[in-house]
């Protein structure tokens, strides 16, 4: 068994169900949308991208390239919950159709993150 | 090489970075989910973005105190607790962006890539030179003169730096590397078209040709100078196909040769390096017995050009390592000392050759030779520049400095091809001849001409060349002409001259036809060379030369022009 394979494959995964945590939900209510899983995404999204950093394959750089569009499309959403929140001191309602529908492209990124991530795994003799 | 520092970087940071993330996540989640009192006494709960905010300057030990609201003592439970892992967290990583700027091995991989992007924007012609030593600084110093791009390589950082230190101009590419590498040796350019030459001068044979062998794997085209210090191992290199090997001793001996037997062809020689075209005083090597101390390469040398010459010689086997060990000291002249150079008949023989591999040794025999034969001739080895002064202290008629033969040698062969095929020519020539054409030298230039090579081309003679290549013809006689009078013959002497074809023609006579490509090695007092310079680069100056009329242009010529033809 391969400890570093465990710890990043728990990582990875992990980015991609939390992801989906919080995406999942009616899009226009934001009761279903949690904020601390939203954190917990972000997180757990980094860790995953630094844990990523230092594989000079091919197949490395394009896993690390997936995680940063995730960690993008999260901490843009967040943004733009904070500035609805804080800035504009609007309706947060009005905004809660572009915090999710961002996460929804993180997920996106995240799935194709696992499935490379598999892909690499099954193809390896060890 | 950029993507090496990038990925030094990436592997030590990712530790600092996770622990970051890790400590302030855990901070965060415990700030906000802890519950707090705000002004009015109700019960809230602290924002990410406050926690995001508070976390942030506490981690960095700003501190601006405790927002939004007072805390409770829940919470303050929770901050001191967070203070100890995120400030040392924090901190981490601030020292471990420290030492990596500080690392080594970052530093090396800076320094290659910086020296990596000057060598790929060299667009002049450069020479690669090996090691960083007494030889070859000097070397270094006489292409910088010429205005030569020199780039070098050496193991020690130490010797990189004192190179730095003596600030050569053009600034000369230095960098710390293993030398035996191929890799390093095809990041210092050796593959380039520009890159003209590689010289090896190191003290070790073996590294040498080690050098030589692989240079000439990865370009076949480039110009290999490699020292070797023994017959077997020129031997060995010429099998190689190494065609410039400097052998110290070998050139010694020649040169001593030269002396004795052709002093006229010695001058001429010496010319090339500035020497006078005369022999002074205190240069004249005496016939008679010779004593050579020290028997090894030097000593062996000199022995076999002096059995050309058929000179008397005796020999002192003089070890240095030996004579220290047994003496123990490196001073030659106790009573025994004095017994050997007796019994070598030092008191009728006309000169003496210090020859070991030990500088003080050297001096040491000579100054003792001196008090017993006051009238004999000094001839020393010296093997470091680092004595100069010491040797030109104790009034030794002649001094052979290994290195600066070494470095002058591998000049010329860089710097002034011409000059390097013309002394091997000479080498076959016989003393009368080589009286002639120093007689010749004096008369038509003066004592102590400038030596220097000249290619008839656009770039070093304008005026010339357009004129060949409209099909007109020139003879030299026409172009050694003095610019105040065309009648009279420049104080100016023509060696050898070298055509397209590399031919070589010795002494061209005034009727040799000039042609484009031709290569001059050229004799002239300096102020006749800086005319013939200007004569053939300059178009007003060429065509009074060759037609004797002015040459007219503008509108003066159209004016003139109209005249004529009214």
């Amino acid at each position: 068994m391969n400890t570093q394979k465990v710890i990043s494959g728990f990582f990875i995964i992990l980015a991609m169900t939390l992801n989906f945590g919080f995406f999942y939900g009616d899009i226009d209510t934001f009761t279903h949308h949690s904020p601390y899983e939203l954190f917990f995404a972000i997180v757990v999204n980094l860790i995953a991208t630094i844990l990523k950093l230092g594989d000079k394959t091919q197949v490395g750089s394009v896993l690390l390239a997936t995680s940063l569009v995730a960690d993008l499309q999260l901490l843009a959403a967040a943004i733009v919950w904070g500035v609805s929140v804080y800035v504009f001191h609007g309706d947060v309602q009005n905004y809660a159709q572009l915090v999710v529908s961002l996460s929804g492209g993180a997920l996106m990124a995240n799935i194709v993150s696992v499935i490379i991530f598999m892909g690499d795994t099954l193809k390896s003799k060890r | 090489m950029h993507n090496n520092i990038f990925w030094i970087i990436i592997r030590r940071m990712r530790t600092p970075l996770l622990v970051i993330i890790i400590t302030f996540s855990i901070t965060i989640l415990g700030l906000v989910l802890i519950p707090g009192v705000d002004s009015n006494g109700k019960p809230y709960h602290m924002t990410f973005l406050d926690a995001i905010y508070f976390v942030s300057f506490m981690a960095s030990t700003i501190g601006f105190g405790e927002i939004p609201y007072e805390f409770t003592y829940a919470q303050r439970l929770w901050v001191l607790f967070s203070i100890y892992i995120s400030v040392i967290g924090w901190f981490y990583a601030i020292g471990a962006l420290v030492t990596l700027i500080q690392d080594k091995n970052l530093i090396l991989e800076l320094n290659v890539a910086k020296f990596n992007k000057k060598i790929q924007n060299l667009k002049e012609h450069f020479v690669i030179i090996l090691g960083y030593n007494h030889s070859t600084r000097e070397l270094i110093k006489q292409l910088t003169a010429d205005g030569k791009r020199v780039v070098v390589l050496d193991k020690s950082q130490e010797k990189i730096d004192e190179l730095e230190l003596e600030h050569f101009v053009p600034e000369v590419y230095a960098l710390k590397a293993n030398v035996e590498s191929p890799d390093i040796l095809r990041l210092a350019g050796i593959k380039k078209r520009n890159c003209k030459a590689i010289v090896s001068l190191f003290d070790n044979d073996f590294k040498n040709t080690k050098i030589a062998l692989l240079a000439k794997l990865i370009n076949n085209k480039i110009n290999i100078i490699v020292k070797s210090s023994t017959t077997e191992q020129t031997q060995h290199l010429k099998n190689l196909g190494i065609k410039n090997i400097v052998d110290p001793f070998n050139l010694i001996a020649n040169r001593f040769y030269l002396a004795i037997s052709a002093p006229h062809l010695w001058i001429l020689e010496q010319m090339l390096f500035g020497h006078d075209l005369y022999i002074h005083d205190n240069e004249q090597l005496p016939k008679g017995k010779y004593i050579i101390c020290g028997y090894g390469r030097m000593g062996k040398a000199l022995r076999s050009s002096l059995q050309k010459t058929d000179t008397d010689c005796s020999f002192i086997d003089l070890k240095s390592a030996k004579h220290k060990a047994e003496k123990k000291s490196a001073i030659f002249g106790d009573a025994q000392d004095y017994q050997a150079l007796l019994e070598a008949g030092i008191e009728d023989a006309v000169a003496i050759i210090a020859a070991t591999k030990d500088d003080l040794i050297n001096l040491t025999i000579l100054l003792t030779a001196k008090k017993i034969n006051p009238d004999i001739y000094t001839i020393a080895r010296e093997n470091t520049l680092d004595d100069v002064t010491i040797f030109q202290a104790a009034k030794i008629d002649r001094v052979y400095i290994l290195e600066k033969i070494v470095s002058e040698y591998v000049h010329r062969v860089i710097s002034q091809p011409m000059a390097h095929q013309f002394l091997q020519i000479i080498h076959q020539h016989t003393e009368e001849w080589g009286e002639e054409v120093v007689e010749e030298l004096k008369r038509k230039t003066c004592y102590h001409p400038e030596i220097f090579e000249v290619r008839i081309v656009k770039s070093e003679a304008y005026a010339l060349t357009n004129y060949l290549k409209d099909g007109n013809k020139v003879r030299l006689g026409q172009i050694a002409r003095d610019l105040s009078n065309r009648e009279k013959r420049a104080k100016i002497h023509f060696l050898m001259v070298k055509n397209r074809k590399e031919e070589v023609t010795l002494l061209p006579d005034d009727n040799y036809e000039v042609k484009v490509s031709d290569r001059f090695l050229i004799a002239a007092t300096p102020e006749a060379r800086e005319n013939f310079e200007l004569l053939i680069n300059n178009v007003n100056e060429f065509e009074y030369t060759i037609t004797g009329h002015e040459l007219q242009f503008g509108i003066l010529k159209k004016i003139l022009e109209v005249k004529e033809e009214i």
